[in-house]
């Protein structure tokens, strides 16, 4: 019981205390230390120095000890910097927006905890439609007209797909008629046990509908334009806690039921319809970036790129399982990066159009040169962790039943690193003719702290390779029945 | 026995022969009331014909013989039609296996002559007319086959006497599903006659009118032959809707007079209210409240056949 | 009576194909509403008890009071025209719907062979689905939207009594505490679109493309 409080119910309180005081500092400070007490908690617990034990429809699992960790350290970055986010001149009908930031925050921490640690998916279910609720307001952070249709497509279509979602439930529901766990809750536990009994047919239905519904949310192709829009016009914090966070919850839930499906005969199938998404999300972030001069819509379609890799790595399995399970973290710190400096650059020159921003380097040489260092370490530049995250998930494949996949992959991702770096080193070195230097210097701010954290981070994870996180990813991939 | 039975189908044909002016006027008669006029007397339509019939006819100079055999046929074949209608659980004169077919068709026997005959005017208004008859006719066949049509599939009988009969009450589903069906068939009936919302009988504007205005060019005996076999067209429709109320259980002939009487009356009052309360669709509108119609049948027959 | 509940569901859905009017798209929530009301109260008419009532009473409450009442409100503040502008002619949407229609009905009757589920809740739940995704895409207004999410939602229901799916109280309760949220979310979205991109359909939004 204790865990659950610290956990779940403490983000709820706190969202509620929110609503009352009126003081931003004052929000800030307590959402802060909830953060803090939630990101040792959860470190705690994956560590292992405590045996959580979650009552009602809980519980936890090598899987969801991850994807809880990888949550509480975006969210806990994200909270660090948002007081000085907040602090920064809008326009004056967003100053309104600012009131409810740190109750959404609280409560999309609610949220969110409650989906990962969901051992029902019904649970699941109410828990990840509650972190759209919380996040569709933040992306309406700045007021205007393109946040405003962001924020209505996110809603809409995220809804809907999450409805679809909640019809896959009911087929899963469908699969056990006839079967011993009939009548049951909708517990995973109980149906990852059972799963062999499972009604094929439905089972299948179930894995499209449930997989189909959730990658409105997770941001896989064909179904991610909501996603992309609500990542590029939310601000930057927001925008990196969907990118870092929000996603993968998501993803849980999609890996759930895909781990329902291993032992039965619909395996093949589902993993046949995960490289598809993998593969198609790839294609279609292959194809915008050609386009694109957007800056902040380039990093949304980036994380569109790597939840492909990532879904593409659990399809083929193996060693690239355990891959994506590495890339989930390095993606998520690495995303949280590249929008905390996309923001500071947003707000020196005041739009994302690529065009309108030149000579980063020089007025930002802060934000610059960050960018330029997340920028080459999401293109998998060793030593930051996604090149051995990638590095694992390509051998997994050339050692796969499949190993054109790998050449389709890298043309894909050679491509992808090319227009993404000629976008970017445009924006850094581009010099603009009637340029004005400014005269002070961009001061070192809290947000250049967490980015310079966070890229450390980055690195030391991939070279240290902590044996804990090592331990936990070959417990999930043994819960997954891989062999390695 | 056979006798009486007989004579018990020879009074349905003729209660139907006299009496389809009549109903008409009722529904006339009533509607005046709702929307608080006086309205003509309930047998206005005998007079009319009366008139009618004392009329000399006159053919337009372009016309061929089309125009001249078409109102009889097209009153034959009405009369035909209601000689297969069942009166309080009297077998009708002509019933036989399959006879559902033929009444649909001879139906529609009497409504391809009649376009035919508005088309062989050669007026601009009339073929107007006809187009729309038969467009809208497109739509309105498949009510029948899904309503009576799909209550003779699940019964497995194909006579309408027969099928009638085989309505029983007794169970929830069925019970349902003939109340929609007889809803259906009330759209239906609406549509053949002409009536409200569908098409205005008292319409004055030639451009909106569809079954009126096919008769425009028509006079003397010709109209009354239209006119007549219009009226007969309304009766028996209300005939094919009062034969879902027969309650389960009554099989004899008075008791089964009697619900005819009461439910004719309380089905002119419902078309009645139901021409007072709705105004007429656009023309465009019509189409897609037909298929309304026949959505509810389809709906009404996949339910049915697919409740355990 | 589930089957009898299940046709009148099917008729308010064909009654959403051919009319044109929003009002009677806010009335027939209602009387979804009240349908999946009365499917949830039935099974209880033997068995009473005030516990069991919680569930079909908040249904109540938020499908056919708060809700209808509140998407009522925004057409009325915001005065949107009554007519839904559709993207294809009615006739061709009922056709459409028709056919979607049989076909569920028929694939949901051959699957209840293998399987023991309700086909007509099953089916008609689904049918509800379908025709809540038709409303959105050849429907103009986000108001429209908003109900053909709706009308989704109430088919997933229906469908959820045909699974026969014991999902906790708790949970269901939260399902309806989402969808009102949701829906309270895009109605102040609706709000702001209007005024600031002052426009009620999907028109207006066109701005974020690539």
């Amino acid at each position: 019981m204790f865990e659950f409080t610290i956990l779940i119910l403490i983000p709820l309180l706190s969202s509620a205390v929110c609503y009352t005081i009126k003081n931003i500092r004052l929000q800030y400070s307590i959402t802060l230390s909830v953060s803090a007490l939630h990101l040792i908690f959860s470190l705690m617990i994956f560590i292992g120095w405590y045996q959580p034990n979650m009552p009602f429809y809980f519980s936890t699992d090598s899987l969801s000890k991850l994807f809880l960790l990888v949550l509480s350290n975006v969210y806990f970055w994200v909270v660090l910097v948002s007081f000085s986010y907040l602090k920064r001149p809008v326009a004056s009908n967003s100053e309104e927006g600012k009131r409810y930031y740190f109750l959404l925050l609280n409560f999309y921490l609610f949220a969110n905890t409650s989906a990962i640690l969901s051992n029902h998916f019904g649970m699941y279910w109410v828990a990840a439609e509650g972190t759209t609720l919380s996040v569709a307001p933040l992306i309406y952070y700045y007021r205007n007209e393109e946040a405003l249709e962001a924020m209505w497509k996110y809603l809409f279509l995220v809804s809907i797909g999450i409805a679809f979602a909640f019809i896959g439930i009911l087929f899963l529901t469908l699969s056990a008629k006839g079967t011993s766990l009939e009548a049951q809750q909708l517990f995973f536990s109980e149906f990852v046990k059972k799963a062999r009994e499972l009604n094929p047919v439905w089972l299948k239905a179930s894995f499209i509908f449930i997989f189909v519904g959730l990658s409105t949310k997770i941001g896989i192709a064909p179904m991610h334009s909501a996603d992309v829009d609500a990542t590029s016009n939310s601000p930057s914090p927001i925008a990196a806690l969907m990118s870092g966070s929000l996603r993968i919850t998501a993803l849980l839930g999609v890996m759930r039921i895909f781990q329902i499906v291993r032992p039965t005969s619909t395996y093949e199938f589902a993993k046949i319809i995960l490289i598809i998404g993998g593969l198609l999300s790839l294609l279609f972030a292959f194809i915008f970036m050609f386009k694109v001069n957007n800056y902040k819509r380039l990093l949304a379609y980036s994380s569109i790129e790597h939840l492909g890799i990532i879904t593409l790595g659990i399809g083929i399995g193996g060693l690239a399982f355990v891959g994506a399970m590495y890339h989930i973290i390095y993606n998520s710190l690495n995303k949280v990066v590249l929008f905390f400096t996309a923001g500071n650059i947003h707000r020196k020159y005041k739009t994302r159009e690529v065009e309108g921003v030149s000579s980063v380097l020089n007025i930002l040489p802060w934000s610059g040169w960050l960018l330029l260092i997340s920028f080459l370490a999401i293109s998998a530049i060793p030593p930051f962790g996604i090149f051995f995250s990638e590095l694992m998930i390509f051998e997994g494949m050339l050692f796969s039943d499949k190993p054109w996949l790998l050449a389709v992959t890298m043309f894909f991702l050679l491509f992808i690193f090319i227009n993404m770096g000629k976008t970017l080193f445009q924006m850094l070195y581009k010099k603009n003719e009637n340029e004005i230097l400014p005269i002070e210097k961009e001061r070192f701010e809290i947000i250049h702290f967490a980015t310079i954290v966070l890229l450390i981070l980055l690195i030391a994870i991939a070279v240290i390779s902590p044996n804990i996180l090592h331990e936990n990813i070959i417990n999930i991939s043994k819960d997954f029945g891989i062999k390695l | 026995m056979e006798l009486i039975k007989v004579i018990q189908g020879i009074i349905s044909i003729l209660v139907i022969l006299v009496l389809a002016p009549m109903f008409a006027g009722l529904i006339n008669k009533l509607k005046a009331i709702f929307t608080g006029r006086i309205g003509a007397p309930v047998l206005q339509p005998y007079y009319d014909l009366k008139r009618l019939y004392k009329k000399e006819t006159i053919n337009a100079k372009s016309s061929s013989f089309i125009s001249v055999i078409s109102p009889a046929i097209n009153l034959v074949s009405v009369v035909i039609a209601a000689a297969m209608l069942p009166i309080g659980f009297a077998r009708p004169i002509i019933s036989f296996e399959g006879d559902i077919i033929l009444f649909a068709y001879v139906l529609g026997l009497a409504r391809f002559f009649q376009i035919l005959a508005a088309m062989d005017i050669g007026s601009s208004f009339e073929g107007m007319g006809a187009a729309r008859e038969a467009t809208f006719a497109v739509f309105a066949e498949p009510i029948f086959f899904f309503t009576i049509g799909s209550i003779a599939f699940i019964s497995g009988l194909t006579s309408i006497y027969d099928i009638y009969h085989s309505i029983r009450l007794d169970n929830v589903s069925y019970l349902v599903f003939i109340i929609v069906c007889s809803i259906s068939v009330f759209f239906l009936a609406i549509t053949e006659c002409s009536r409200m919302p569908v098409d205005d009988p008292n319409t004055h504007l030639e451009l909106t009118m569809i079954h009126e205005v096919m008769i425009l060019d028509n006079s003397g005996i010709d109209l009354f032959l239209y006119q007549y076999s219009s009226y007969i067209k309304l009766f028996i429709y209300s005939i094919l809707e009062t034969s879902f109320f027969y309650p389960f259980g009554v099989r004899s002939y008075s008791v089964g007079v009697i619900i005819f009487v009461v439910v004719i009356a309380t089905l002119s009052i419902a078309l009645a209210i139901s021409e007072t309360i709705t105004s007429r669709f656009k023309m465009k509108n019509i189409p897609q409240y037909l298929l309304f119609a026949t959505a509810i049948g389809i709906l009404n027959l996949l339910i049915y056949t697919f409740t355990k | 009576m589930q089957n009898v509940l299940s046709i009148l569901f099917c008729l308010s859905l064909f009654y959403l194909a051919v009319t044109s009017r929003v009002k009677a798209y806010v009335t027939v929530l209602r009387f979804q509403g009240i349908l999946l009301t009365v499917l949830l109260v039935f099974p209880f008419i033997h068995h009473f008890s005030i516990f069991a009532l919680i569930l079909p009473a908040t249904l109540f409450i938020v499908k056919v009071m708060v809700i209808p009442r509140y998407i009522n409100k925004i057409i009325l503040d915001l005065d949107i025209k009554r007519m839904i502008e559709p993207t294809i002619q009615q006739f061709t949407f009922l056709l459409l719907v028709i056919f979607s229609m049989v076909i569920i009905f028929v694939a949901s009757n051959i699957l209840s062979k293998s399987t023991n589920i309700e086909t007509i809740p099953f089916a008609s739940g689904f049918s509800a689905i379908v025709v809540g995704i038709f409303v959105i895409i050849f429907r103009k207004k986000l108001i429209v939207h908003v109900t053909g999410f709706l009308v989704l939602e109430n088919g997933i229901f229906l469908f959820g009594t045909a699974v026969a799916s014991e999902l906790p109280m708790m949970i269901e309760l939260g399902t309806l505490l989402d969808i009102f949220v949701v829906v309270f979310l895009m109605g102040i979205a609706i709000n702001k679109i209007s005024s600031t991109l002052s426009g009620f359909d999907v028109t207006a939004l066109g701005r974020l493309k690539d």
